[in-house]
């Protein structure tokens, strides 16, 4: 865009923010959370409130996937309708995984809250993805019920000659499609003691042979020997993103965004660099749990090797470790003239590869909030025990607004069955967090007993002793610290001896609270191929989807942290300006820009990939020269509630007025007039 | 002095109208332009290069003169509105483009990198012109497809002739960025100073600077060492401050690179300049892509860069590694033998001869795909020689390109390569300019139309070997042959029946990392009989020992997979009579079948 529609845009939207603050509010369209919305009704919603304030709503079709659904965005803001935005944004993402209609739920919410606040878009704009996967989306609404996260794209799962013919069979016609055991000798699964109706693997190092063969609802339809390997849909959407993207696995489609839903919204969140923001709703809970690290291969820039042949070529040592400072300094005098050496040029050239891991600053960040949103469930009596909430996917929607948007990214699960009682008990409390901040002393008073107990808990091999670690702790061998990094790497136990604990956390909230309706108990059946099997077990979504009645006080007790959240965005003002003579016309301008939001500008994350654009202070003269500093400074960075001073030397002879204007494409934005001028 | 494209774009302005012809420019308007002055006609002429607007009318002329063999389509369009062309070549006598062994050619994905684009011309004008006249091109053509898209990025093309560019400007997708990062897009690009049309370098007489005149050739500059006395600054390439902020051409056109854009291993601009916001934001790779995963009989592409004399493969990282040795054999047979049709270029690992690179072309073709895949970098400047017929002197080291390791040597030999073998116009002479911002400095250097192009005069050799290096892939493509090798009766009504599949083609027809990874179902040997039942039926492993693997289901349907240059063998044991069909089915191999009869 060129200089000058750009500034008519900033201004036009500052105009408009004004404009519309004095506007009455519309009357709110009415969705009702007394049940869930199918994809189609979910437009309908949308549509409804687009109608009722057509001057502030707008929604815009991004995609349509395979199954033949629109993927729609509500705009909800007061830059409806014009180019370009110049307010920032709030990316809001719904149910990308297609198998959380919680998720869908509030999203609408969100968008039914904000149309009756409307001092909440006054100066922001919020982008409401309600259905990022409509295609599974839809399947919570279909009989028999059946969850599974795929779009209807047609994958050859079993890569035989034919594509999508076997899928699973509602056989005992409940409606549902839920699993099949089978007596069988080289069965790997056998039932919980406690509770026989739970499922565990049977672990051959105890001892144990499996008793049964563990199947979904179906028949093998394409007489291959395997059940329901081929059905219908093809790609989850909930992993279809760039960070981390895992290609050739079975639904994680071909490559990031090969996708129409994932394309759509790259496309989509890239064309709007006025996203300052994204929330998730979904499986995760950035909220409650910050992001975990402590995976392999993140890059540490202050300790990078050089290939041998590489540093031949430019005259570094190949056996010793540098900075990439160290290196930037060593290769830019020797880079031929014209020739920008930056961190990206290095860090390409020597395939240094991408951050995996959350930064520190920002880890940080997430969890003071995290302790504030943990404040806000108590107050609205939803701090019950719940399950831990799952850590965000390879290839997630969560994983790539954080580490290639770069802006902060937090997610909300919203619901889960109780923590099963036996679960809660005896828990020793040690966790990743709680080792990272452990001293190796600490550590080492917890006493054998306790150590032994959190081992237990953490699933870890038996070779490893609690006398062995307290050992290796007082010696000096490992740290607590450490120790919290290889938790993190382990994959979370699942399945002992008691059985999966979200399983077992679904069994007691269906026996207490669903009458039993969430789990069906185990039948025999006479399967056509398989013979006596008996069909039972979890029904789907039993364990992410609360009951319709639930709906209205878990939404409104969570939906609105999101606004809690968007008030916290970085905002950059003009604090001070200050004009110095200096003599013979020449003065010193300074200007302190100051960032009044708590939330940083941009994220650590944000900083090192460089992708929100930084905001720009432009000093328009009208006849003063600038004798030092630049006419457009660029300002990279600025922590929540801290400010920054810029100075300029500018040459007036005559009193003038300066124009500062600061410029931000997601952090709003300022302008001052300053009386320049005359020599004294 | 160009106006920023993107307010043009804005402005809704019509920049160019690529479907129709356009008139070539007035000769001698464009000083070492090098393109074509004629009208175009058919058989095409490699004597000269083609701007964007003529390697269309040069495909529209091979089309209308060879209507059967050839079709000419736009399989995209660019973010500045130019379309993006592919020919296919196929005999439809001999089948529908999609039962046979598909060959992916495509150039100038680089906008810079031009000669790719003749190299393509030359290789459609070859095959439609060679058919029925010579035995060879006219088998290819028969047993095969081709599938050629001479300029993947066209707005490149188009700018790199009509605009004035170094060298190795223009090389981007044009998606605009802000590269400083001051609010503003693509503000400060290099000006053509003295209007030659050459983006060259400018310098400025300095008793400070590091540079001095090299006393053998005065026009060549080297770096001063300690205590020497320096004579030059180099400011750069030719350009002013047009923003303003102190730095000359920091934020010119682009910057997306179109092979680094791809969906394999891509990797944010952080990680990696210029691989865009995510894979395939660029409307040139999303559009080519869209057309190879299309046509997934293709098994062997080729991508056409600039330059160095290299025929690289894939992996484009480390982490991608080992590559399946089967695959890096069918990879050699092609590579080696380019090697030959090609003197002086070299056969190379991308990662690790070159440097990584991420979300690449051909590590996306050879993972998507599934087919063995190239990125040929055309041209050498060794080949610009200036030297006594000496034996014993050996040729000196290719440049490499960086500037990190000068090599005056060279450089003096390629200046007098310039004097008398091209008559001066590789180089422009330095000469005194007055600048808005630097005073008095002087312009000079290598022209835009040279050290990554060939001379025309070398041009002709240049596309006729690099387009054979094409035809050999096209010749060792997978050639199925099926044989019913033996009927045997095992009484009781049932026979045993053993099938061979023998590939004459170097090729598998699939890559042996679709097998292992398992990334896409293999083709079929299917069994059909009206009154036949397969009992069993298996991969024969050896036929003297017997020993077969049959297959627990579906015997009647196997999936197959046939290395190059060999067979495998299947057997099956039937009950019935009368005929029973054997039918092979490839998506990249075509198909063939026999019927026999059992008694």
């Amino acid at each position: 865009m060129t200089q000058l529609a750009r500034r008519a845009a900033w201004t036009g939207g500052f105009l408009l923010a004004l404009l519309t603050s004095t506007t009455a509010a519309a009357q709110p369209a009415t969705v009702s959370f007394d049940r869930y919305h199918a994809p189609r009704e979910v437009v309908a919603a949308l549509d409804a409130l687009v109608k009722a304030s057509p001057a502030t709503t707008a929604r815009h079709t991004i995609a349509t996937s395979p199954g033949g659904h629109e993927v729609l965005v509500l705009e909800i803001g007061p830059e409806v309708g014009r180019p370009a935005r110049r307010l920032p944004a709030v990316l809001v993402l719904a149910n990308m995984e297609g198998t959380l209609p919680v998720a869908t739920e509030a999203a609408l919410r969100l968008a039914t809250l904000l149309a009756s606040k409307p001092e909440a878009t006054r100066e922001m704009t919020y982008f409401i993805v309600p259905n990022g996967n409509p295609d599974a989306a839809a399947r919570y609404f279909a009989r028999p019920l059946v969850a599974d996260p795929r779009n209807g794209t047609r994958v050859n799962d079993d890569l035989d000659d034919q594509t999508d013919e076997d899928g699973p069979e509602d056989l005992n016609g409940d409606g549902v499609i839920t699993a099949m055991r089978v007596k069988d000798p080289s069965g790997e699964w056998l039932p919980v003691e406690a509770d026989p109706r739970l499922m565990r693997k049977a672990d051959p190092a105890k001892g144990e042979k499996g008793l049964f063969f563990l199947h979904t609802e179906g028949v093998d339809n394409d007489g291959d020997g395997a059940t329901n390997e081929d059905g219908p849909g093809g790609v989850d959407i909930g992993v279809t993103f760039p960070h981390l993207f895992r290609p050739f696995t079975a639904t994680g489609g071909r490559w990031p965004g090969s996708e129409a839903e994932t394309y759509g919204l790259l496309r989509f969140a890239f064309a709007h660099p006025e996203i300052a923001m994204t929330f998730l709703f979904g499986a995760t809970n950035t909220c409650i749990a910050p992001p975990e690290g402590g995976r392999k291969g993140s890059v540490d820039f202050t300790e990078i090797k050089v290939p041998e042949d590489m540093a031949k070529r430019v005259g570094l040592d190949p056996a010793r470790t540098y900075t990439m400072q160290e290196i930037l300094d060593f290769v830019r005098p020797i880079a031929p003239p014209g020739f920008e050496i930056t961190e990206s040029v290095v860090a390409s050239f020597l395939g240094l590869g991408a951050v995996v891991n959350p930064l520190e600053d920002d880890v940080k960040l997430y969890k003071e909030l995290s302790e504030r949103y943990k404040e806000l469930l108590k107050a609205v009596k939803l701090d019950g025990k719940r399950l831990d909430p799952a850590q965000a996917r390879d290839g997630s929607p969560e994983l790539w607004s954080y580490y290639h948007m770069g802006v902060p990214t937090f997610s909300m699960d919203l619901w889960t069955p109780p923590e099963s009682a036996d679960e809660s008990k005896e828990k020793t409390g040690i966790t990743a967090d709680t080792l990272e901040a452990m001293s190796s002393e600490t550590f080492v008073a917890l006493g054998e007993a306790k150590v032994a107990a959190f081992l237990k808990e953490v699933g870890a091999p038996p070779e490893i002793k609690a006398a062995d670690l307290i050992a290796g702790v007082k010696g000096g061998q490992m740290t607590p610290k450490q120790m919290a990094g290889m938790l993190r790497a382990m994959p979370k136990p699942k399945g002992g001896e008691g059985g999966d604990p979200r399983q077992k956390a679904l069994l007691a909230w269906s026996d207490k609270e669903l009458g039993g309706k969430g789990f069906v108990p185990w039948t025999p059946f006479k399967h056509p191929t398989l013979g006596e099997v008996e069909i039972g077990g979890a029904v789907p979504y039993a364990d992410t989807t609360p009951p319709a009645a639930m709906l209205a006080t878990l939404l409104d007790g969570q939906v609105p942290w999101v606004l809690t959240l968007a008030e916290k965005l970085a905002r950059l003002k003009i604090a001070r300006t200050e004009v110095a003579a200096k003599g013979g016309g020449v003065h010193e301008l300074a200007v302190w820009v100051e960032n009044t939001g708590s939330l940083p500008f941009p994220t650590a994350m944000g900083k090192r990939n460089q992708q929100p654009a930084p905001a720009v202070v432009i000093l328009e003269t009208a006849g003063a020269a600038l004798l030092s500093g630049k006419a457009r400074t660029p300002i990279k960075e600025l922590e929540g509630r801290k400010a920054t001073k810029l100075t300029w030397l500018v040459r007036a002879d005559r009193p003038g007025t300066v124009t500062v204007r600061l410029e931000s494409a997601n952090a709003w934005g300022d302008a001052a007039e300053v009386k320049v001028g005359g020599a004294r | 002095m160009r106006t920023p494209i993107t307010l043009l774009a804005l402005l809704g302005l019509a920049l160019a109208q690529p479907g129709q012809a356009q008139a070539p420019e007035p000769v001698g308007s464009r000083p070492q332009q090098f393109t074509q002055t004629s009208r175009i006609v058919v058989p095409l002429r490699f004597d000269a290069y083609y701007t964007y607007e003529q390697v269309g009318e040069a495909l529209r002329a091979l089309a209308a003169a060879f209507p059967e063999l050839a079709q000419l389509e736009v399989v995209g369009t660019t973010e500045e509105g130019r379309e993006i062309w592919a020919m296919t070549v196929n005999n439809p006598k001999t089948g529908a483009p999609l039962t046979k062994p598909g060959v992916y050619v495509d150039a100038n994905i680089h906008g810079n990198e031009v000669q790719g684009g003749e190299v393509c011309l030359y290789l459609l004008n070859w095959l439609l012109t060679g058919y029925g006249t010579n035995e060879q091109i006219s088998k290819v053509v028969d047993r095969n497809a081709f599938y050629v898209i001479p300029v993947v990025n066209a707005d490149g093309r188009w700018h790199f002739f009509h605009d004035p560019n170094t060298p190795s400007s223009g090389r981007s997708m044009r998606v605009p960025r802000d590269d400083d990062r001051d609010g503003l897009v693509d503000e400060d690009f290099p000006d053509d100073l003295d209007g030659d049309g050459s983006i060259c370098r400018m310098r400025k007489k300095d008793p400070f600077g590091q540079w001095k005149a090299d006393p053998e050739d005065p026009r060549l500059l080297l770096r001063i060492k300690p205590g020497e006395k320096g004579e030059w600054t180099i400011l750069g390439e030719e350009g002013l401050d047009n923003d303003g902020d102190g730095k000359v051409n920091e934020d010119a056109e682009g910057y997306l690179d179109g092979n680094r854009n791809w969906g394999w291993a891509w990797a944010p601009p952080y990680v990696q300049e210029g691989s865009g916001d995510f894979p395939f934001s660029a409307a040139g790779p999303r559009a080519v892509a869209a057309y190879i995963m299309a046509r997934p009989n293709i098994i062997a592409t080729y991508a056409l860069h600039n330059n160095g004399g290299m025929f690289l493969r894939g992996p484009g990282t480390k982490a991608d590694e080992p590559m399946d040795p089967q695959d890096v054999a069918a990879y050699d047979l092609l590579g080696k033998n380019a090697e030959k049709i090609v003197p002086g270029y070299r056969y190379m690992v991308s990662w690790k001869d070159l440097y990584p690179t991420y979300g690449d072309f051909d590590s996306f073709t050879y993972a998507h795909a599934g087919a063995f895949s190239f990125v040929t970098e055309l041209f050498q400047t060794t080949a610009e020689t200036y030297r006594p017929p000496d034996p014993a002197t050996p040729a000196p080291a290719e440049d490499d390109d960086s500037d990190f390791r000068p090599n005056p040597e060279r450089e003096r030999e390629r200046l007098k390569f310039s004097d008398h073998v091209a008559q001066g116009d590789l180089f422009k002479p330095w000469a005194p300019f007055k600048h808005p911002q630097y005073g008095d400095i002087e312009i000079g250097g290598w022209v835009k139309m040279s050290s990554r192009l060939p001379h025309p005069f070398m041009l002709a050799d240049l596309v006729h070997r690099n387009a054979a290096a094409v035809l050999f892939a096209a010749a060792e493509t997978p050639r199925i042959a099926m044989e019913v090798l033996s009927t045997e009766k095992l009484g009781a009504g049932l026979h045993k029946v053993r099938v061979r599949l023998g590939n004459s083609g170097g090729l598998p027809t699939r890559t042996f990392q679709t097998v292992g990874k398992r990334t896409a179902a293999l083709d079929t040997l299917t069994v059909r009989g009206a009154s036949v039942k397969v009992v069993a039926g298996g991969k024969l492993t050896d036929p003297y020992l017997e020993q077969v693997e049959y297959k627990d289901h579906k015997p009647e349907v196997q999936m197959v997979h046939v290395p190059g240059y060999g067979k495998v063998e299947y057997q099956f044991l039937l009950s019935g009579t009368g005929d029973v069909t054997f039918a092979f089915t490839s998506l990249k191999a075509g198909a063939v079948s026999k019927t026999i009869t059992l008694p």
